[in-house]
């Protein structure tokens, strides 16, 4: 155990050092694919041995508690440092703030005969660091062939590879260190070196707007940063214990843990991107594409939404839990709201991770055994398929050097495999039987009887189909129909693009037994398993999901509708209809006086509803009374 | 098992049939409003036939893949609705269906299709929340989304949930493609964008949309009947009443445009949905 956990959180940052040292491209690409592979092999050889919990006492001979103090204020200083760099004195006294806190914790509060374990690993921990290795390790070896790629067309002269893959390998060793941390000093820690990781990668093209989001970035996790030491504080004071599962279970109903309960979902917005701190994770799309898809997809995000899952049975019954349904609500109908009014791709992307994540604060806050289930389940899920939807646009975005959905219009044309391949991206995002509608499916179940959180989801979830159902079918917008030329890409990229696809579609039909083996147990004591789950089929006393049935079903289906595909070919291929005398090209037709004309349409982006600039401010504003509600219920 | 097997025959077979007559039927009577004799009534099984005889012709071939796709998903959706399976999967697997419509509209360049399309998606922007607010209020009601246990319910859902089904009502104008709603694609062939979402599809294809659109009528259909399933005759009337007043609104309305649509169906269907729900949460 103690040497996989080593593997597991020190390794990558050993690994990372090793890349940032050896700048030659041949060795550092082999260091980021061999880790990669070490991770994954980690991951999966930890499987038989969860549960377990331990505290290594020392590390070469030091006092690990002492390390761990020494790194917590080096952190908070390299933080301060940026803060004093870039002129920002809301990260200086932020950061100062956080120093203050810590000393006063460590110096005066603990008095260090603690004996809880430091690590501790049960199956949530091991979805995690199973979705932060696999996902995380394919974006790390895509982002190979394409940051050569990237690099070529910036024409940087020194490669900044080297210091590219050194923060992306930490700060998959940051999250593993999230995710098995029971000692709340050392997740508070790990939580902090993913600020300055995601820091250091939104800034990396260092242009002037990079740096000035990275920032922006920075300030807005660092307040995360200051409520999660403020809370422990708290904690500390009232329970005497930093084990966080002790916290979880010791069901106090002090005022002031409640309080910093609510003030540890406030961090885990703020590390989420929920309203009103979205602006940071739109902002980090300066940067290069597979920074963005490890953002939104198996790291930085998924931190907010894990520690809100693991407090979620410390604030069941209360108020608070209620306030962060409604939430998480109104994030996911606003978040879909913005991204209908989006042309930008990525921005589409990132709403919707936004939106998802909100679904899955909901989830929480709803807190019964259907919406926990469907919580893990919209983790997993949303992880891989938003992987996958990253890579694509990434890939797209080199190939057509533009972001933008319009641009996209009949890339079917062009790049058909990755066209096709973003399409199933897109449907495993909203159809059954994939497993993100699984998630959204039981989300729904859950929430019916909660009247507020049910009127929004259901306005959401509408909201989604519209946004991505509009951008696959654009995709595939072509007019010469039956032509398939194989488009040439790296054969890590088609590695990355293949396996998460098909990853998806494995993991949705796993997904009952991945109920029975890993959510049931994570589960325990504190809420009652209520789906059944025999013949791969969801079912408790009030709903039923044929997950197996319907996914063989699907598969034949798709199979007709293929061999269609295939028949079609073989049939009279028309020019689309434009009420007016046919050409040779597709497009234009003769209108009057034998003019040609050519015919055009875009999408309806509804800017005058949906707009980015309309709705903003209403939101943030939402928002931040909707806080207040968070952070005031629980006084 | 036999029972099983005999649901999976009715969806699949007897749907697409009674679906198809209802359709006739409606021609027919539309046709009375408006002082014509109308086809015959098995009208709608000519045409389709018609279209499936007819040559195969695609603008792009994904769009056979998107009319298959939809057909199996409109069926899927009925099969399980007979098989008595949770509402709320089929309502998600019937908006499968629609929105492989739209892919396939999208798939063409044409400006007719392109618009058809997105008005298309408008359509399901509006009408999706309150589908699924339904099925949560027949959730509070009876404890269940599972169609066996409505029908075990001793009394008329409508008693409890009447704001629900006008709410529902406004649903099934949209999805019957009946004005005021009938944007994206009208069955009158006067319409400013042509045939709408349906513009590129032609022969056998347009013919699995129709079919499929038949499954579609009768899943709205049987999701209406649900609100008097203690009785057949009950359940009849309640269906014959409610398709008779769609033909009535369609005929006395013009089309409107979609921001009205949105604005009107939203607020109104909203409003009524929202109030039932308070209704039945605090009686």
């Amino acid at each position: 155990m103690a040497e996989l956990s080593f593997l597991l959180v020190v390794f990558p940052m050993l690994a990372a050092c090793s890349c940032f040292l050896m700048r030659h491209n041949t060795i550092y690409s082999l260091i980021v694919i061999i880790s990669g592979g070490l991770l994954i092999g980690s991951a999966i050889l930890l499987i038989p041995l969860v549960p377990f919990s331990f505290s290594p006492k020392s590390f070469l001979g030091i006092n690990i508690h002492e390390i761990l103090t020494a790194a917590d204020f080096l952190l908070l200083f390299i933080i301060l440092y940026f803060g004093v760099k870039y002129k920002n004195w809301l990260i200086n006294s932020l950061a100062i703030f956080q120093i203050v806190l810590l000393g006063y914790l460590e110096f005066f509060l603990i008095n260090g005969s603690e004996t809880y374990p430091i690590i501790y690993c049960d199956n949530l921990s091991l979805i995690m660091v199973l979705i932060i290795c696999v996902v995380g390790s394919i974006i790390c070896v895509q982002a190979l062939p394409y940051m050569k790629k990237h690099e070529t067309h910036l024409k940087i002269g020194v490669s900044r590879q080297p210091h590219f893959f050194f923060v992306m390998i930490l700060f998959l060793g940051a999250m593993n260190g999230v995710v098995l941390s029971n000692d709340m000093i050392l997740f508070y820690f790990f939580f902090e070196l993913t600020t300055v990781c995601s820091f250091l990668l939104i800034g990396h093209d260092k242009t002037e707007r990079a740096t000035k989001n990275a920032v922006r970035a920075l300030w807005m996790n660092s307040l995360g940063g200051a409520a999660f030491i403020t809370a422990l504080v708290f904690i500390y004071t009232r329970l005497g214990t930093l084990d966080m599962q002790y916290i979880i279970h010791a069901d106090s109903k002090s005022q002031l843990v409640i309080l910093s309960m609510a003030l540890l979902c406030f961090a885990a917005f703020t590390k989420s991107a929920q309203f009103p701190f979205q602006s940071w994770l739109l902002g980090a799309m300066i940067a290069p594409t597979p920074v963005s898809a490890l953002l939104h997809s198996s790291t930085m995000v998924k931190v907010g939404v894990y520690l809100a899952l693991r407090l979620a049975p410390a604030i069941e019954g209360l108020f608070l839990t209620q306030c962060v349904t409604i939430f998480g609500a109104f994030t996911f109908l606003f978040a879909a709201a913005l991204a209908v009014g989006q042309s930008n791709g990525k921005k589409v992307l990132a709403y919707s991770t936004i939106s998802n994540l909100g679904l899955i604060f909901a989830c929480v806050g709803l807190n019964t055994p259907e919406s926990i289930a469907a919580a893990i389940i919209l983790i997993i899920f949303h992880a891989v398929s938003k992987a996958l939807l990253f890579l694509c646009v990434g890939t797209i975005e080199q190939h057509i050097e533009s972001r933008n959905i319009e641009d996209m219009r009949g890339l079917y044309t062009k790049m058909p495999l990755t066209a096709l391949i973003s399409v199933m991206g897109v449907i495993t995002m909203i159809m059954p039987p994939f497993g993100l509608l699984l998630g959204k499916w039981m989300a729904m179940e859950a929430a019916s009887s909660f009247l507020c959180g049910i009127v929004m989801i259901a306005m959401g979830s509408a909201l989604t189909v519209m946004y991505w159902a509009r951008w696959a079918g654009i995709l595939m917008s072509d007019p010469f129909a039956g032509k398939f030329k194989l488009e040439k890409q790296p054969v890590l990229t088609w590695a990355a693009l293949f396996s998460l696809c098909i990853g998806v579609g494995v993991l949705s039909l796993l997904s009952p037994w991945i109920y029975r083996w890993c959510i049931i147990p994570i589960m325990g004591s504190d809420y009652l398993a209520s789906y059944s789950t025999d013949y791969g089929i969801f079912e408790n006393a009030f709903g039923v999901f044929a997950v197996l049935p319907l996914s063989l079903v699907a598969v034949a289906g798709f199979i007709i509708a293929i061999l269609a595909v295939k028949s079609a070919t073989h049939s009279r291929i028309t020019m689309p209809y434009l009420s007016g005398l046919q050409t040779e090209e597709p497009r234009v037709f003769k209108g009057p006086m034998n003019r040609l004309i050519t015919a055009e349409a875009g999408n309806y982006y509804l800017s005058s509803i949906f707009g980015e600039d309309k709705l903003t401010p209403w939101i943030n504003l939402g928002a931040v009374i909707l806080l207040t509600l968070v952070i005031g219920g629980a006084l | 098992m036999r029972e099983t097997l005999l649901a999976i025959f009715i969806g699949l077979f007897a749907t697409p049939l009674l679906g198809g007559l209802i359709n006739g039927l409606d021609r027919i009577i539309t046709a009375r409003l408006q002082g014509r004799i109308g086809p015959p009534v098995w009208q709608p099984f000519y045409d389709v036939i018609k279209l499936l005889s007819k040559e195969k012709m695609v603008v792009n071939v994904w769009q056979a893949f998107c009319a298959y796709a939809y057909l199996s998903a409109a069926a899927i959706s009925v099969v399980l609705f007979f098989l008595k399976s949770d509402l709320l999967l089929i309502l998600f697997i019937q908006a499968v269906g629609a929105v492989f419509v739209v892919i396939g509209a999208l798939s063409s360049t044409s400006p007719f299709s392109q618009v058809g399309a997105h008005r298309e998606l408008l359509q399901i922007l509006s009408y999706e929340p309150l589908l699924i607010l339904v099925v949560a209020g027949i959730y509070l009601e009876i404890g269940s989304f599972k169609i066996d246990d409505i029908y075990a319910w001793g009394q008329p859902l409508i008693f409890k949930l009447p704001f629900l089904f006008i709410a529902l009502g406004y649903a099934l104008t949209i999805k019957l493609r009946k004005s005021p709603f009938d944007l994206s694609t009208s069955h009158h062939g006067h319409q400013e964008i042509v045939k709408g979402v349906l513009t590129d599809y032609s022969g056998p294809f347009l013919a699995l949309i129709e079919i499929g659109h038949w499954y579609d009528i009768i899943l709205i259909l049987g999701l209406c009947s649900l609100f008097w399933a203690t009785g057949w005759i009950g359940m009849i009337i309640l269906v014959a009443i409610t398709y008779f007043i769609e033909i009535l609104i369609d005929n006395v309305t013009a089309r409107m445009t979609w921001r009205w649509m949105i604005g009107y169906v939203w607020a109104m269907g909203l409003t009524l949905s929202i109030v039932n729900l308070i209704w039945i949460n605090l009686a």
